[in-house]
Formats: structure tokens, C-alpha cells, sequence
């Protein structure tokens, strides 16, 4: 369970044209290749003759690659991947709060899924319609569809899964995103390809929102046993699965979308990040999923053998909220000292190498459409004016927590600390249990640095994570204005319109709000040298063309 | 066989003179002991006199290098001096190690010196709660600890003596025991003193090299633990500059820069090396067998 | 000498209520909502409530734990919070796979360390004793978290012979874990041998320079027989208390070793365990490590009471 708020359960969102982003670039000694092979064989020996001084490059590290292998690979074989598991209590129902993410995407499908541009593009259903005020939703099926049990998908599975979502028994994570704007009375089932959805408030992007990962489908009346037998649509059948454990899913010859290239894929639980990686190094496993492996570890990885590194774009959403309920953060003046005093550049410098691009302390990427431009200005001077203001001209000092639970966390927050220090802030750094990061320290503690994945829609990750009371909103931050701005977008039929109210959501976040974004980084995965087409992007991992060579 | 027969009896052996020279140390042992410790306290507080370096500041164009000119034994993954790093990693473990392990000696020499003074209900009751804590797993009660009150010195050290004073209770009980019977000792107790009185006059001179030995046994365990702690990540807060923590942060990138991991681990050994040296040296000096007591 | 037996039989079984009364009031102190931990986050104050209530957590402490130990009397550990299944399976895999791991290196250990010892302490001062003498010292005092990970390092990572992590969890069978025992068993041979050596060494030292070992010399008996029957079995005596600490640390202790190499044994259950809050497994890990401790300490007694050479000598002159 401990690792729900950081791993799977807050996946935070999706990303969009790559392509466009400015990236802060090496320097350019850095990028001199240095032959992997020589570099490993002499490492090793330098560690063993405690002659380490004649084995390392002195030209510092190698550059690392861009992209993941494409090619053909060979049909079949057994990919092997090696997870976080959530927690002991973990289960396959895919709308809890403790699933297992891995084999979500292999057993399951979605109404709908997002393309890399964060578009919303038809998966369980072919297509779908919306009445002029945003009030009915009407989506259509797929036909000819399968549970691997052999029963039909029909309407009412996909009602059904709603319902489950919508029973606050569940307690699922989505339900304080969906819960606003329908409830389960408004879901119709108006023949078995037909599903009708009557909202309580009008919403003008539903789909994106049921790309969420607690929005897979599962069988009518299933939600008692779900959690054990994982019965999906999706291109992996379940053969054995294990809470906290080891587990196998195998090919579903009859997925809709075509077999997938692998034969099946084991998944393994391994909780010690250092323990995945050299599992992936010897060889063990050939994927390390929900894992960014630092700088040090990925040099390690590329120098290997038989691993490699393979990127998600911005792929991690870096924050460090600040309780604005703790005595420490109630005083937006000392909110906005602290933005102004601190130097993301810096961080991105030392914490990621500058594999991403800067916050701005906005949560949206900015590759999304909706994305709000307001570059972060660093002021020293003035944030200890805010300081004084506020009642401590004398510098003011406080708790900063972080955990080994991922390798960014703790050169994040030492270089935050000192990056505000000439303002005046005295930031003392705390290493926490990683394993009891997410419940003893998340949402309790004043200041601490957490991420999460990118890849939620704009309007999933505004109401999701900053709206007040939600359940994912960790920096406790409560603003009515911020809150009718995102009524007012879900109700709004005109995009442009619509991105004009996300923006001044935005823009409130970054003046007001309590949460610090630093920067996105790149999601650097350890990946073995035979996998080819591995592609991840927000929630979506392609389960059906990663194969091995 | 009770407990105490056979605590006194290891101990009797030890105390005849002729066996003396027979242990590890001799005089050579303690001194080269002392050196390496004296060697390190040297080295912790001269660290900002032996290089230029800041310990803290990374420096993210020269992350992951190779030794250098600049950096004698490269730069760790966010370009951080290794040697720098290095030289100031033993403040920390010096530091609670002394605190603890003064505190550790002390609470436990009172208490075994009390049990062997007193006997009876209370050297039973205290003998019995002691042996239930040891059979507890000591990184049970220090991750316990450290759990439920934060890593900050204090709860360290504080963890630290949970775990450690049992064993030295039992240690200078028994060499107290040694010491109770003695005429000396009856004598005083005869002579109608009181028994804090005896304590203090007859018992306390006659059992401090079983003490000393305990010191400087129990600080090599205690930085062994401490960095112990730093590496499972219970202990030093980053970016202080600790061996454990070091060791712990820099073993993944060994292969590529295996100084960062090496440094400290040839500090962390020496000091140990040093600390049982020490103690070897001084058990041989002072007569008094401290293998045999284990614990 | 089996009213003794009896007697010390009594003292363990005191330890172990006694620590795990100890264990039992420590984690009461723990921070957290157990009932939270194991809804989540998310869950609403109801259902947090309900879940107290089904695990039994309203009750008063005392109640409580007279129930557990009635349980632990009948081999009922009780149910783990998290997987809410009972303990007691679980317990001994992880029990089973951490002694595929303490019986070897024990055996290993004692083996070597005997030699060792045995060499060091006839040659003392000589060579061999100080190189045997020199590599336990340096043996000592290099953790183990150091040992492991230049393990895995060399022999998993560089020469990939044995695999550098078990990533199977406990599922793992008796033969798949097999091979992942070798480095845990080497790391932890090389730390136990260390404490033992210098143990038996001056063991030896010592029986070696005793007066019926001199009077067995003098009388003319061969070398080799003083020192097998005579001096080993003196020697061994002190090391006995030494063996049984070392038993309780490979049990209790090898935390940092399962950490690095993922292992699925005892000291990893614990590990998780206090992260999660899980408090019948902490307490179920506390009581067996106990009992282990106690029965380790038992058998050094009794052994030490069939060694003792001044009984022997007593019953030689009767």
C-alpha cells in the first residue's frame, strides 16, 4: 500500500509533442561516446584491485540514448518485468486504490485511451457524442468483443464499471474526479453497444477523463472477485497473480486489437530500487517499470552489457508541496518567498542532469495545448522583502522531507535547500523511510519532494490534484476562485474558451498556490538491450507490439 | 549452570597474570589502535585545513569524473569532491558514536556494578529484562525507535544505547561479581559502610579496564551500526557527508567511479580497525578477557 | 545436571515471555493509524472506523495481548494487517529460506573458524596466526552491507555467474533459491568467521598454556592427542557463548544482507513489516527470533556442561 501516492496511484499525466520541447543540453565534453564494453570490464576490475583511479573515464560520464529500440522482433517469448509492488494488499480490481498498475494495461481496455498528442482516441469505444450543453454523453462499443472468460462485452460492463467507481465503498481514487459531475443513477444502458451517460453538472471532455487508469473495464457484477481473477478485454490473460508477489499473464489470441508479439510476461516484485537495477544488469529481467533510475545508475545500466536506457519524455512531474494548512505555508507571502527564492535551473542541473525542462511551478506540461506561459523569475531580494513582511526578517526555517523511494528526490531537495538559502530560507533536509513515504509523510508533513507521472489530462490533473478536498490534492491547497474557474471549464462547449479558463486556473495555481514545480524530467528506464519497441507515454504502455529480438 | 557461574567463571581465568600477554594485543596492538583512531579524530577536525573543497556543493558539469587534479579521487554523481566528502564523512560517525557510547558505558557500568552490589530481587529482576532484550533482534529495536521518533542525533543515540547497555550491564556485572567477594570489599561491607559508599570506594577503581575495554569495543560496533544505519537510509540526513550514506549513495555508480564508494569504505574500515585494535590492545594490557564474554 | 537442564529450560521460556511482552508494549507506541494504512489514503473516516473495529482494535491493549499470547501457547500467530491471511505460513517460509541461508554459513563459520583458530592458536605469533589473525581483524571490521554489495557486484554484475537478486519474492521455491544463497552465505561466513576465529584462538591459546594440557605434555602424550582431546574441547568451551550470540544475529541479523540481495527471508519479513505497520508480524518475527536466541543460549549451556573439561578431569581421577 505504501507506495500507492507515488507509484500507481498517483501516475500523474500525459504528455504531448515531444518534439517541441527545449531541452537544457549537455555540455559538450560530456557527450563523448566512451566504448561501453571497456568501460564496464575495467570498472569491474578497478573494484576489485582497489585500483579505481586507472579504471574510471576522466571524461566524465557518456551521453545517454534518446530513444528505445525499434525493429522487428522474434514472435513469442517471455518478457520479463520486474515492478514496485504497491503493497502486500495490493488487487487486480483496477478502479481500488491499491491495483496492481502493471498488469492493468495488459489485462484491460478502456472506453477510451489518449494518443501521444493526449487526445482522447477510441479503445473499447468506436466513437461518442455529446448533447449542446455538455449534459448527456452517448458512447458506442465495440462489437465482437471478448472477455477472456469467453462472456460478450457489452453497455453494461461499461456501466457497470462506473458504478464501481461511483461507490464511494470502494473508495477508488477517481471518485472525487467523476463523483462532481455524474453519479451512478445517470448511467443508461440503451442496448449492449449503446451506454448513455446523463451527467449532475455539464462536462464538456468526459472521454478524457475516463482514460483514467481506474476506468478499465471489467465484467458486469465482477467487482466481488475482479481483484483475483483479472478478467479483461486485454491483450494478456491472467495466469497467475500474486498481491506483493510474483505473477504471469499470457497472450489473448483473440485480443481485438491483434496478439500481442510475446508469448506472455512475467512480472516480478521488487521493491529495492538498487536490487531492480542489478536484477536488470545480470540479466534477470528486462524491464524495470515505474522506475527512474538516477544519473549514477542509469551511467551503470548503459555501460552494461546487457542493459540499456531508454527514455519517457518529461515523463516525471517533479513537485515539492507545501501544506497550506501547516503553520509553516498558511501565509501565501511565505509561499511566494519561496518560489521566488529558489533556482530550478539548478535543480534540473543537479538532480536530472538536465534530462527535462523547467516548471515554471506549473503543473501543466508545456507541450499541452492548454499550457500557460509564465516564465519562473528568481528574486532573492525579493523574497526576503516577502519574508519581512510576512514577520521574519530574520530568515525563516523549516523541514524539508525526502526518501530513497525515488533517486531524484533527495538531490532535489538538497539542491532546493540550497538554491534558497540567500533569501534567507534555513532548509533543513529529513530522509524519510521510503516505504512509509506515502503515508507518513505525504499529505502530513509540511514540505516535502514527491512526483508524479505526467500524462492526466488538464482537466483530470487540475481537479484531481489542486481542487479543494480532493483526495490527491497534497498540498491541501483550497481556493473557491481556483474551484469555479474549473466548473466554469468543464461546462464551457468552446475549446478556446475552455483553455482560456484552464490557463487562469494555471496562473492562480502559480501565484497562489502551494505547490512548487521545479521541472519535468525525463523518465529514465532501464530496459534490456534484446526489447524492442518498448513505448510508454502518461498511462499508456503498448503491451502488444514490445517484443524481444 | 546458572548465569552468573558461568559469567564468573569465564572471567576468572582471564585475571591470573600469566596469561596476560597471551591475547591479541600486546602494547603494539594498542598503539597502532590508538593511532588510527587518533589518525581520524586528526582528520575530522582538520578536514577543512586538508582541502579546499566544500563537502556540500555540487557542482552538476562535473558530475561522475574520474581523479583528477582537481579532484584527487573524482566527483560523485552530482559532482561533489569524493576526498572532500571523504575527509569530513567521520565527523558525524565520532560524534554520536562518542555520545552514545559514553552514555552506553556509563548507564551500563552503573547498572552491572548495582546488580553485582546488590544481588538478590534486583540483579535478578534486571538480569532477566536484560536477557529478554538481547534475545530481541537489535536492528528490530533500532528500526522501531528510529521509526517512531525521526533520525535526528538524539533518537540515534538514544537507539544506540537501547541496544547496547544490556550486554555492558552484563559484562561489568560480571567483572564486578569478580571483584564483590574480594576481602577488600567484605571488609568495607563489615566495617558497616554504606553501599553506595563501597560502591563508589571499592568497586568502581577495581573494574575500569573492563570498562575501558567495553568503550572501545562498543564504539567500533556502535560505528559499524551507525553506518549501518546511514546505508539502509535511517541515519544521516543528506547531504551531510557520512561514510554509510556515501557508500550507500555511490554504490551503484562503482563501475564508473568506484573512488566515490572505495574512499569511504577504506575510512569506515580503518576506524573500525582502529577501535578493535584498541580494544584488543588494552584487554591484553589491562588483563581483563573480553572475547569471551561476547555480547 | 538434568535439574540444571530443567532449570535453565525454565529461564528461556521467561526470556521469551518477557521479550515478547517487551516487543508487544514497544509497538504500541508506534505512530500511524493501522486501519488507515491498510484502507489507504483515501479511505473515509467510516470505513477507517469499521476496519478498527473488524481488526479488533477497539479493544483495550491488555485484552489484546492476552489473546495473542493464548495464541502464540497454540501456534497461532495471528493475521497480518496488510494481506489480512494468517502469519504463521508466511512466517515459516521466510523462517525456512533465511535458515537456507544461517544453517550453511553457520556450519561454514564454525568449521572454519575452528581450523583457523586451531592454526592461529598453535602457531601464536608465528605467521600463520598473524595473517588468520589480521584478515579476521580486517574481516570484523568491514560491514557487512560493504561485503554485499561488493558481492553482487563482482560475482552477479561483472562475472555473472550466480544471480545478483532474488526477484522471485517468497514464492520462490527451495531449488529456484538455491543459487541466490551462495553470495548471502559467502558475505555472512566471511563476518561470522571473523568473531569466531578470535575466539577459538584464544581458546587455544589459553588451554594450550593450561596446567593439565602441560601435565598431559610432560606425561609424554603425543602432540596431536593433547590437542584434539584436551585442548579443542577446552577451546571450545568460551566460543560456545560466542556461537549462540552468532546464532541469534544470523537469524535476527542479517536484515542489511536480505536487503541488498533481496532475499526473501526472515530479516526482510521484519523489515517490512515495521514499514507497513504490521504489527502481529513484528511481534510474530520478535518471538521466533526470541525463541531462537533462547534455545541457541540452551544448547550452549548444555553443551558447555558436557565440555566442561573440570568435570571431565573430576570423573578421569574418580
Amino acid at each position: 500500500m505504501v507506495r500507492k501516492g507515488a507509484t500507481s496511484g498517483r501516475f500523474p499525466h500525459g504528455t504531448c509533442d515531444p518534439t517541441s520541447l527545449k531541452k537544457v543540453t549537455y555540455s559538450s565534453h560530456r557527450n563523448k561516446p566512451v566504448p561501453r564494453r571497456s568501460l564496464l570490464q575495467l570498472g569491474g576490475l578497478g573494484a576489485l584491485s582497489l585500483a579505481g583511479a586507472a579504471c574510471t573515464s576522466a571524461d566524465g560520464p557518456v551521453a545517454l540514448p534518446q530513444d528505445a529500440a525499434r525493429g522487428e522482433p522474434s514472435q513469442g517469448g517471455t518478457l520479463r518485468i520486474a515492478r514496485p509492488a504497491n503493497s502486500r494488499a495490493e488487487t487486480l480490481h483496477p478502479a481500488a486504490s491499491l491495483s496492481a498498475y502493471e498488469y492493468l494495461g495488459a489485462l484491460y481496455n478502456r472506453l477510451v485511451k489518449l494518443d501521444e498528442a493526449g487526445v482522447p482516441v477510441p479503445d473499447l469505444a468506436t466513437d461518442w457524442e455529446v448533447s449542446d450543453d455538455a449534459m448527456l454523453w452517448t458512447f458506442r462499443m465495440r462489437d465482437g468483443v471478448e472477455f477472456h472468460d469467453g462472456r460478450p462485452f457489452t453497455a453494461s460492463d461499461a456501466a457497470y464499471t462506473l458504478a464501481q467507481i461511483l461507490d464511494p465503498d470502494l473508495g477508488s481514487p477517481q471518485l472525487g474526479v467523476l463523483a462532481p459531475v455524474m453519479s451512478a443513477s445517470g448511467l443508461r444502458v440503451q442496448d449492449p453497444t449503446t451506454l448513455v451517460i446523463e451527467l449532475d453538472s455539464p462536462h464538456s471532455d468526459l472521454p478524457s477523463l475516463l482514460s483514467a487508469y481506474q476506468c478499465y473495464v471489467i465484467p458486469d457484477g465482477s467487482g466481488g472477485e475482479i481483484g483475483a481473477t483479472g478478467i479483461g478485454t486485454g491483450p494478456f490473460r491472467l495466469d497467475t497473480f500474486r498481491a506483493g508477489g510474483r505473477g504471469r499473464v499470457l497472450a489473448y489470441d483473440d485480443h481485438f486489437a491483434g496478439r500481442p508479439v510475446v508469448d506472455e510476461i512475467e512480472f516480478y516484485s521488487v521493491q529495492d530500487t538498487q536490487a531492480r537495477t542489478n536484477a536488470l544488469i545480470a540479466g534477470q529481467v528486462h524491464l524495470l517499470s515505474q522506475s527512474n533510475l538516477d544519473f549514477a545508475s542509469a551511467q551503470v545500466v548503459e555501460a552494461s552489457a546487457k542493459a540499456t536506457i531508454a527514455r519517457v519524455e518529461n515523463g516525471q512531474w517533479y513537485t515539492i508541496p507545501t501544506l497550506a494548512t501547516s503553520p509553516e505555508f498558511s501565509d501565501v507571502r511565505i509561499r511566494k518567498a519561496l518560489k521566488l527564492a529558489y533556482d530550478p535551473a539548478r535543480i534540473l542541473a543537479v538532480a536530472a542532469q538536465g534530462n527535462g525542462v523547467i516548471g515554471n511551478d506549473n503543473p501543466v506540461l508545456p507541450t499541452d495545448a492548454a499550457y500557460l506561459d509564465l516564465p519562473h523569475e528568481r528574486d532573492p531580494d525579493r523574497a526576503r522583502a516577502l519574508l519581512a513582511e510576512a514577520g521574519h526578517p530574520n530568515g525563516f526555517s523549516f523541514d524539508l522531507s525526502t526518501s530513497a523511494l525515488d533517486p531524484v528526490f533527495t538531490p532535489m531537495a538538497v539542491s532546493f535547500a540550497n538554491t534558497v538559502r540567500d533569501a534567507g530560507f534555513d532548509v533543513s533536509v529529513r530522509n524519510e523511510s521510503a516505504d512509509s513515504y506515502y503515508t507518513e509523510v505525504w499529505m502530513q508533513k509540511p514540505a516535502m519532494v514527491t512526483y508524479w507521472f505526467t500524462g492526466r489530462p488538464v482537466d483530470q490533473l487540475l481537479n484531481q490534484i489542486f481542487r479543494s478536498g480532493s483526495s490527491y490534492n497534497e498540498s491541501a491547497w483550497s481556493n473557491e476562485q481556483f474551484d469555479s474557474v474549473l466548473d466554469a471549464a468543464r461546462a464551457e462547449v468552446d475549446p478556446d474558451r475552455r483553455i482560456q479558463h484552464y490557463q487562469d486556473a494555471q496562473r492562480l495555481i502559480v501565484e497562489e498556490g502551494a505547490t512548487i514545480t521545479p521541472m519535468f524530467a525525463d523518465r529514465l528506464v532501464g530496459i534490456s538491450r534484446d526489447v524492442v519497441n518498448y513505448h510508454e507515454h502518461g498511462f499508456e504502455f503498448d503491451y502488444i507490439n514490445i517484443g524481444l529480438r | 549452570m546458572s548465569t552468573e557461574a558461568k559469567t564468573s567463571e569465564v572471567l576468572d581465568s582471564p585475571t591470573e597474570p600469566k596469561q596476560k600477554r597471551l591475547r591479541f594485543g600486546g602494547n603494539g596492538t594498542l598503539i597502532f589502535g590508538l593511532v588510527l583512531i587518533g589518525l581520524h579524530l586528526l582528520i575530522a577536525l582538520l578536514a577543512p585545513v586538508l582541502t579546499s573543497h566544500n563537502p556540500y556543493i555540487s557542482d552538476p558539469d562535473a558530475a561522475l569524473y574520474g581523479p583528477s587534479a582537481t579532484h584527487l579521487l573524482g566527483t560523485d554523481q552530482y559532482g561533489r569532491d569524493v576526498l572532500a566528502r571523504t575527509l569530513y564523512g567521520g565527523r558525524y560517525a565520532l560524534q554520536v558514536t562518542f555520545i552514545a557510547t559514553t552514555i552506553t558505558v556509563a548507564i551500563g557500568s552503573a547498572l552491572g556494578i548495582l546488580c553485582a552490589h546488590l544481588g538478590g530481587w534486583f540483579d535478578m529482576v534486571i538480569m532477566r529484562l536484560i536477557d529478554a532484550i538481547l534475545a530481541i533482534p537489535s536492528i528490530l529495536a533500532l528500526l522501531v525507535v528510529v521509526t517512531v521518533f525521526g533520525n535526528s542525533i538524539p533518537v540515534i543515540v538514544f537507539a544506540i544505547t537501547i541496544v547496547y547497555t544490556p550486554a555492558v550491564t552484563r559484562v561489568v556485572r560480571g567483572a564486578a561479581m569478580a571483584v564483590v567477594p574480594l576481602d577488600f570489599v567484605t571488609a568495607a561491607k563489615a566495617r558497616g559502610e554504606s553501599a553506595f559508599a563501597v560502591v563508589l570506594r571499592e568497586i568502581v577503581p577495581n573494574v575500569p579496564g573492563v570498562m575501558l575495554v567495553e568503550y572501545a569495543m562498543r564504539a567500533s560496533w556502535a560505528v559499524l551500526l551507525i553506518s549501518t544505519l546511514s546505508f539502509l537510509g535511517f541515519g544521516a540526513n543528506p547531504p551531510t557527508p557520512d561514510w554509510g550514506l556515501m557508500i550507500s549513495e555511490g554504490r551503484m555508480a562503482m563501475t564508473v567511479v568506484p573512488w566515490s564508494v572505495l574512499a569511504p569504505i577504506i575510512a569506515l574500515s580503518t576506524l573500525v580497525i582502529g577501535l578493535s585494535s584498541a580494544a584488543d590492545g588494552l584487554s591484553g594490557r589491562l588483563g581483563v578477557d573480553r572475547l569471551s564474554k561476547g555480547a | 545436571m538434568l535439574r540444571m537442564i530443567l532449570i535453565r529450560l525454565g529461564t528461556a521460556v521467561l526470556t521469551v515471555l518477557l521479550a515478547a511482552t517487551l516487543v508487544f508494549l514497544a509497538i504500541q507506541a508506534l505512530p500511524g493509524d493501522v486501519a488507515q494504512q491498510v484502507l489507504g489514503q483515501d479511505a473515509t473516516p467510516a470505513a477507517v472506523e469499521a476496519m478498527r473495529e473488524q481488526l479488533g482494535l477497539d479493544r483495550p491493549v491488555w485484552v489484546r495481548y492476552g489473546e495473542w499470547l493464548l495464541g502464540l501457547v497454540t501456534g497461532d500467530f495471528g493475521t497480518s494487517l496488510v494481506t489480512g491471511e494468517a502469519i504463521a505460513p508466511e512466517l515459516g517460509i521466510r523462517l525456512r529460506n533465511t535458515l537456507m541461508i544461517a544453517v550453511p554459513t553457520f556450519i561454514l563459520g564454525v568449521a572454519l573458524a575452528l581450523y583457523l583458530g586451531l592454526v592461529a592458536g598453535l602457531n601464536r605469533d608465528k605467521t600463520p596466526d598473524r595473517v588468520a589473525s589480521g584478515i579476521a581483524l580486517v574481516g570484523m571490521s568491514i560491514p557487512e552491507f560493504v561485503t554485499a554489495t561488493l558481492g553482487v557486484l563482482l560475482v552477479a554484475v561483472t562475472f555473472p555467474i550466480l544471480p545478483a537478486v532474488v526477484i522471485d519474492g517468497d514464492q520462490a521455491s527451495v531449488v529456484e533459491l538455491l543459487p541466490a544463497t551462495i553470495l548471502p552465505i559467502i558475505v555472512l561466513t566471511i563476518s561470522m568467521t571473523a568473531y569466531i576465529l578470535r575466539m577459538t584462538r584464544t581458546g587455544v591459546i589459553d588451554a594450550m598454556a593450561s596446567e593439565f594440557v602441560v601435565t598431559a605434555e610432560l606425561k609424554g602424550v603425543r602432540r596431536r592427542d593433547v590437542v584434539l582431546r584436551h585442548a579443542l574441547p577446552t577451546a571450545i568451551l568460551p566460543t560456545l557463548n560466542v556461537l549462540a550470540i552468532n546464532v541469534a544475529w544470523l537469524i535476527g541479523g542479517v536484515v542489511v544482507v536480505e536487503a541488498v540481495f533481496n532475499y526473501p527471508g526472515l530479516g526482510s519479513y521484519m523489515i517490512e513489516a515495521v514499514h507497513n505497520r504490521d504489527l502481529p508480524v513484528i511481534q510474530s518475527v520478535a518471538v521466533v527470533t526470541a525463541i531462537i536466541y533462547s534455545l541457541a543460549n540452551l544448547a550452549a549451556d548444555v553443551g558447555a556442561m558436557l565440555l566442561d573439561p573440570r568435570q571431565r578431569t573430576r570423573q578421569e581421577a574418580s
